[in-house]
């Protein structure tokens, strides 16, 4: 489903990947684990053409995105990379709401503008995805009268109103407070169960990772130090940067 | 009694004001004018140098010199009373003003000897007799004389007697002209006529061969100086320089040199008698109360609502384009609105406004003083405009954009769907501020001959000299007006912020 292969990619001096491959089969749910600023929102942010990489190639989909070492990519660049933000969702740490919507507006923003759906299919659609994550009474609210963890939950129910194959979680549950954590963890949870979504998350949850990962990766400094089932890597990981690196993490 | 029950420090406050008056009055009773010109040797003489020829005006070879004949008499009358002639320029509107202030000890720049003037300052014996001439463009067949005006537009001098002339006429459009001379606007075909005085006329439209004299001289007044009321020493000192400089013959050649002596100024030495006739032109509007000004002044004021109102839509539209092409432009057309940007905001709009009216014709662009009030004041907001949106642009946040384009939102799309409407909404409360600004700057426009508020004010003001109490009703319609809009301004900032 998604394919990386000898990813390069470096802001300004700093060479963060060099020789990144990482593959996600379709139904696969991949944990990205590893240190702030080791590269795992990167990493998310490269897949959807958010981010111009120098070297290596992405496939999503049967989409090649190419190198794009340039700020402007031509036309097809461009209309390449939206046909590989609409094949995948993407969930933001901070959520990035549209604030001037509805939360109804929010979720029927994109398939009526872009995928061309009327309206009132839309909006049926629509409720049925908030009712599924327990917000359809917030229909017609703004998201700044929202809690952290119900703007999160709207922001996954608008990326899966555009019927994606496959989502990109970018530490969904960094910026909430701990006791809305939970709600959030049950709808990815709830997708990956219910729906078999081939998934992608960055996440510092390890009880999650470990419980609904089918694959961790471990980064460090732009690198995978290594990757496997979460058993291995939570219970004998092979290598000392791993080990650091969780026994940093559990131990807070 | 009641005095020394006063909380002390309105106690000393008013003590403060009592001695103060007290020094202000023996200050007024000191030395009188006369004996303080002779004092400092020199004789401060209000005048519009920017009036022009051949009254007083910069010698174009030497601009710190001046010439003109009235400039010629500022330095006889000096030179009679033992010192020297300085002239303190002055805004025409503002000659009788400046000389209540103490600004100059005369005023003397074709201040026609009128009643309304002589309620407020003292006026000398007569310098010179003047009259109006009716001008015209060369293929001019309508108009004949004066009579032939109704349903004209005619250009006049604010506060002159052609003023009152035309006005018994009825149904004659008036533009009053202060800065700069009515003639470039009738050759352009903005006015249908001229009427001004006889030497102004003389040195700026008889030798203009777009134009013509039609009809005879009309009307008969007479310039005389101005000086303050309590300064009654220093006119009987002047009145007796100006009739010395009549029998010798040196005003006869003061005139003679500048080609305006005729036979109508030896009404000169029957002064008195002449002044009064002069006056009984002028039957206006002196003791009218002030409701009698307030149509006009409303009219006025409708006209800065309306040209507020189309300068800002067309800012606004401008605006929006210019911060697009700023920001997303190619590299040539970000560059020419960046620059476009800098140049409006680092220039002054009156210069802008010159430039518009009275420099494109030159290029064979003329434009009504309606258009280019609108395009000079919205050209010039267009630039603030700008700025406000590309701030209002980039105060979205970055998350904004990449939530709509993870969406698949095509860019154009995720900027007007959802940058631009947040944009907008940080941005309201800066433009609704430039809007009342706006509102309070379109009164510039009144130098180019647009009557808006500020204009009817002027020309109000300089027709009957009640600058004072017209002052406050135009300031109060101003304030009526702005004050609402800055508080609707202020509660919609405080609902935007409310709801984020
Ligand atoms: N826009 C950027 N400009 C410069 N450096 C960046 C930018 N985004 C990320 N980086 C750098 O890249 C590295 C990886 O960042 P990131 O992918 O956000 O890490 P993680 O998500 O694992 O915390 C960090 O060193 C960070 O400073
Ligand atoms: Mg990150």
């Amino acid at each position: 489903m998604i394919k990386i292969r000898n990813l390069y990619k470096s802001f300004g001096n700093h060479k963060l990947f060099q020789g990144i491959d990482l593959e996600v089969k379709k139904g696969e749910v991949i944990v990205l684990i590893g240190p702030s600023g080791s590269g795992k929102s990167t990493l998310l942010r490269c897949i959807n053409g958010l981010e111009h990489f120098e070297q290596g190639e992405i496939d999503v989909a049967e989409i090649a995105l190419h190198s794009l070492n340039r700020s402007r990519p031509s036309r097809e660049d461009a209309e390449a990379i939206r046909q590989v933000r609409l094949k995948v969702g993407m969930v933001f740490q901070q959520f990035n709401l549209f604030p001037h919507m509805t939360v109804l507006e929010n979720v029927v923003e994109a398939p009526v503008r872009v995928l061309g759906i009327d309206r009132g299919t839309a909006e049926k659609d629509a409720l049925s995805f908030l009712r599924r994550i327990n917000l359809e009474s917030k229909a017609l609210a703004r998201p700044a009268t929202l809690s952290g963890g119900e703007q999160q939950r709207v922001a996954i129910a608008r990326a899966l109103a555009m019927r994606p194959q496959a989502m990109l979680f970018d530490e969904p549950t960094a910026s909430l407070d701990p006791e809305t954590v939970g709600d959030v963890l049950a709808v990815i949870r709830d997708l990956v169960y219910q729906e078999g979504m081939t998934t992608l998350i960055s996440t510092h949850e390890m009880g999650f990772a470990r419980e609904i990962a089918h694959e961790v990766v471990v980064f460090d400094k732009g690198e995978i130090v290594e990757q496997g089932p979460p058993e291995s890597i939570f219970t004998s990981p092979g290598q000392e940067r791993t080990r650091t690196f969780l026994r940093r993490v559990l131990a807070k | 009694m009641l005095l020394f029950s006063m909380p002390s420090r309105l106690l000393r406050t008013v003590l403060a004001l009592f001695f103060f008056l007290l020094a202000a009055a023996s200050a007024n009773a000191a030395p009188s004018t006369l004996d303080t010109i002779k004092q400092r040797g020199v004789l401060l003489w209000g005048c519009d140098i920017a009036g022009g020829a051949p009254l007083a005006f910069p010698d174009p070879k030497d601009p710190s010199r001046l010439l003109g004949f009235e400039a010629d008499i500022a330095e006889a009358i000096a030179r009679e009373l033992g010192v020297r002639a300085q002239v303190v320029q002055t805004e025409w509107d503002s000659l009788v003003p400046g000389l209540e202030r103490g600004n100059y000890d005369i005023a003397m720049n074709g201040l026609e000897i009128i009643p309304e003037r002589q309620k407020r300052v003292l006026m000398s014996r007569p310098y010179y007799v003047y009259t109006l001439q009716l001008v015209v463009r060369k293929d001019e067949t309508r108009i004949n004389s004066i009579a032939d005006l109704k349903g004209m537009t005619v250009g006049t001098l604010a506060g002159a007697m052609a003023d009152s002339l035309l006005r018994k006429i009825g149904g004659v459009t008036l533009k009053s002209y202060s800065a700069v001379w009515p003639y470039d606007d009738l050759a352009l075909g903005r006015i249908d006529a001229a009427f001004l005085d006889t030497p102004i006329t003389a040195y700026y439209a008889k030798p203009d061969k777009r134009l013509k004299y039609v009809g005879p001289p009309e009307g008969e007044g007479f310039y005389g100086i101005a000086i303050r009321k309590d300064d009654r020493e220093l006119k009987q000192a002047i009145d007796k320089v100006i009739d010395k400089l009549l029998r010798t013959g040196e005003l006869k050649n003061i005139y003679d040199k500048w080609d305006l002596w005729d036979k109508t100024q030896t009404k000169l030495f029957e002064t008195a008698a002449a002044t009064d006739t002069a006056s009984k032109l002028r039957t206006d509007s002196d003791e009218a109360p002030l409701s009698t000004f307030l149509p006009s002044l409303l009219k006025g004021a409708g006209m800065t609502v309306v040209l507020s109102i189309i300068s800002m839509a067309l800012a606004i539209g401008l605006g929006i384009c210019l911060a697009f092409l700023r920001m997303y432009g190619p590299g040539a057309l970000s560059a020419a609105s960046a620059v476009y940007i800098e140049v409006y905001r680092g220039t002054p709009l009156l210069i802008q406004l010159f430039i518009i009216y009275y420099g494109l014709p030159n290029i064979g662009i003329v434009l009504s003083p309606f258009a280019a009030a609108i395009i000079g004041l919205g050209m010039n907001y267009a630039a603030y405009e700008a700025e406000v949106y590309r701030g209002g642009i980039e105060a979205v946040p970055k998350g904004q954009m990449e939530a709509a384009l993870s969406l698949g939102m095509p860019r154009l799309l995720a900027l007007r769907r959802i940058i631009l409407p947040q944009a907008f909404r940080i941005s309201l409360p800066a433009v609704t501020n430039d809007f009342i600004a706006l509102f309070k700057d379109s009164s510039i426009v009144s130098v180019i001959a647009m009557v808006e508020l500020t204009k009817t004010y002027s020309i109000l003001a300089a027709t009957t000299l009640r600058y004072f109490e017209l002052g406050l009703v135009v300031a109060l319609l101003y304030f009526g007006m702005s004050w609402p809009l800055s508080i609707m301004a202020r509660r919609l900032e405080r609902k935007l912020k409310g709801h984020k």
